[in-house]
């Protein structure tokens, strides 16, 4: 929040992408139905879930692919490096994956040395800076022309001009070289068609297209959730997932890959690997943020989110920003990661609105912050003192009697209305904030006053 | 490591805690793909010019260059302004076969330097990585198109034998001919295709990738200012043929 370009940059950004989003709806009279369509299609993926999969991995495998589970990101990572080791590979381009960031891939992968690239120009910028994504469709978001033009000439050792246009000539260049050494091809997937067996990636620059078709190995890591049935209901989330997102109708490139390279083909790896990801996911399925296995990591919902508006991607402290991402970090994380942040929002609703599939936020923030509360997750002091606050709200008379008290004991700390400083424990508290201090006269009173005047 | 038998059994024992949010459904699929998908070709076929158009307004709008030929014999004629006002001059181009015809002659006649790619498969490496290299130093990739979808205005490409994915990739600028038996008007149309092209056994001659493309390679990354050309093309043209490639 200090920084004034982030602040900047993040308003003008989510206007700009609410504003491209609305269009793209306006023009689109059935967006409405294709919604409801939509989330119908992802509730009753979910409910033949194990038969989706298994008709999902049963393709996969009779067009020459390799399937892998994995129960934990620890695993998903042993799963890639495995992979990595036995070809041979010591370059690993990637595109644009919200799940491999999930998995944190690309540290592991340079421990085994294997050198990860991003290929996203945003991704590709961010990781020069040693930084995480900000935004889901917008990694680089926080970065100003110049510190890329700065980060360019570090990592070139020249001279680089500020312009975007320039910048990114110069990172295709370098990109380009990586794309035809690699030998390791790693993607995320939007989308993969049970029916046909199809990982489905969704790009605007075309580095989804040269990481599946240029490296001898591709792997794909996705989500249990991202499974569709057929064809058909592909077709329903390409029509509303790019018009959400940055209001195009269509991303630029939608890339649909079936396996490795067939016979007959110049291109195309030598082998194709599927990791199924769980890491929390399953364990949802029942449980209390089963809807936020709809979500298609849009970002809509963080461009209208009034939290998100004001303090940016990283303050969430995890992969996932945003709304949403509160849910996806207590999903892979327990609801004791997010004891602060399912405070993060102000239930205001806006993102029920943006979401494509129509997921319900709101409700299962407070269902977590119930969860926190339940499992006693918050430190014991905490819990009693609010325990205590919500005694005295409750009888009118103990409120009355404990404002009293609590303006007699504030009298040696409170200066203009607030409360710098306190001493022993609460002073923690009070250490980055002021408390407002109880008021001469309380509401209550000043009311009584009022109906004796009039 | 989790097995396929454990993975899908944790799956099934949540499942069955809880019996979903809401009664839902899947969307209901053509049950004879290749027959819808014929008859939506055939009422197309009366009305494609008004399709065309559509395609047309969309495709520029998403930064395409859009051209005209009679027949497929004028296509390097087009190609060749294309290159000339852009100084490019090495092409490289699917297999005669999957394109309809060779334009090879005719491209270097005019002054290109027109390679085209194998019909199949390569097994020497070494001729693997001098292609790869010749694509890779391409200025133009000229394809055929599977699909035009009207209301994105969208090209769709399958790869295959002759028909090399790098082909509409790696060159700066991609050069797709197509006629009016492509249109297709919705994405919901293009899903009967997609479902038709899966149904019943696996086609010998196709590849693994099925790819939408919609406009020139582009991002926004950097301040949202939008620049084309960041992996992909920076110029997708797309050359309609009135007299049908096929005949």
């Amino acid at each position: 929040m200090k920084d004034a370009f982030l602040q900047e940059a993040l308003t003008i950004a989510t206007n700009k992408f609410i504003g491209l989003r609305r269009e793209a709806f306006d023009d689109f009279p059935e967006g409405e139905k294709l919604r409801d369509r939509a989330r119908e299609i992802k509730e009753a993926t979910l409910q033949h879930l194990d038969r989706y999969l298994d008709e999902l991995i049963d393709n996969v495998e009779r067009l020459g692919g390799t399937v892998h589970f994995a129960a934990t990101a620890e695993e998903a990572r042993a799963i890639v490096l495995d992979i990595a080791q036995r070809t041979g590979a010591r370059m690993a381009v990637k595109s644009k994956s919200m799940a491999t960031e999930e998995i944190h891939l690309n540290e592991a992968l340079e421990r085994a040395g294997v050198t990860p690239v991003e290929t996203d120009l945003g991704e590709y910028i961010i990781q020069l800076a040693h930084e995480r994504p900000s935004h889901i469709i917008a990694p680089a978001i926080h970065k100003t022309k110049a510190q890329v033009a700065d980060l360019f000439a570090k990592e070139l050792g020249r001279q680089v001009v500020a312009d975007p246009e320039v910048l990114t000539k110069i990172a295709r260049a370098e990109l380009r070289d990586k794309f035809l050494q690699a030998d390791l091809g790693i993607t995320g997937a939007n989308f993969a068609v049970a029916d046909t067996g199809t990982v489905v990636l969704v790009t605007n620059e075309g580095n989804g297209r040269m990481v599946t078709s240029l490296p001898r190995v591709h792997v794909a890591v996705m989500g249990v959730e991202k499974v569709v049935p057929s064809m058909t209901d592909l077709m329903v989330f390409l029509a509303i997932l790019a018009k959400s997102a940055t209001g195009q109708k269509l991303s630029v490139y939608t890339t649909l890959v079936r396996g490795p390279r067939r016979a007959g083909e110049l291109e195309g790896p030598d082998e194709f690997h599927l990791v199924l990801l769980d890491n929390g996911r399953i364990g949802q399925l029942a449980g209390p943020l089963r809807e936020a296995l709809y979500c298609l990591r849009c970002g809509a919902c963080l461009n209208v989110c009034p939290v998100y508006r004001q303090i940016g991607g990283h303050a969430y402290g995890y992969t996932y920003p945003g709304p949403i991402g509160i849910l996806l970090t207590a999903m892979a994380h327990g609801p004791g990661s997010v004891k602060d942040l399912a405070h993060a929002s102000s239930l205001c609703g806006a993102c029920v609105d943006a979401c494509p599939v129509r997921i319900d936020i709101p409700r299962m923030l407070i269902e977590l912050r119930r969860e926190v509360d339940e499992q006693k997750i918050a430190p014991w002091a905490e819990r009693v003192a609010f325990k205590a606050l919500a005694a005295v709200m409750t009888r009118p008379r103990l409120y009355r009697w404990s404002a009293a008290v609590a303006r007699l004991l504030q009298r040696p700390f409170a200066r203009d209305g607030a409360i710098r400083s306190l001493p022993l424990a609460p002073g923690n508290w009070t250490r980055t904030r002021d408390l407002p201090a109880v008021a001469p006269r309380t509401f209550q009173e000043r009311w009584k006053e009022l109906e004796r005047e009039s | 490591m989790t097995t396929r038998a454990e993975f899908l059994g944790r799956i099934r024992a949540e499942m069955a805690k809880t019996p979903g949010l809401f009664p839902a459904s899947v969307t209901p699929r053509p049950a004879e793909p290749h027959a819808v998908a014929e008859t939506i070709r055939r009422e197309l076929a009366e009305r494609w010019p008004e399709i065309l158009e559509r395609f047309r307004k969309e495709f520029e709008r998403v930064g395409g260059v859009f051209h005209r030929a009679p027949s497929l014999a004028d296509v390097p004629q087009v190609v060749a302004a294309i290159s000339r006002e852009r100084e490019a001059r090495r092409l490289v181009a699917w297999d005669p076969r999957e394109l309809g015809a060779d334009l090879g002659p005719a491209l270097a006649a005019r002054g290109l330097e027109p390679h085209a790619m194998p019909a199949g498969a390569v097994a020497d490496a070494a001729e693997r990585a001098r292609l790869r290299r010749l694509v890779a130093e391409a200025e133009l990739g000229l394809t055929g198109v599977d699909l035009a979808i009207a209301e994105t205005g969208t090209l769709v490409i399958r790869s295959g034998a002759g028909r090399p994915r790098s082909t509409s990739l790696l060159p700066p600028y991609h050069v797709a001919v197509f006629d009016r038996t492509v249109l297709v008007e919705s994405l919901s149309q293009a899903g009967v295709f997609l479902e038709a092209w899966h149904a019943g056994g696996e086609p010998a001659d196709r590849g693994a990738i099925v790819s939408f493309i919609t406009g020139p390679s582009r991002t926004a990354d950097i301040e949202l200012t939008l620049t084309r050309g960041v992996h992909g093309p920076k110029e997708v043209h797309a050359i309609f043929v009135e007299k049908t490639i096929r005949g």
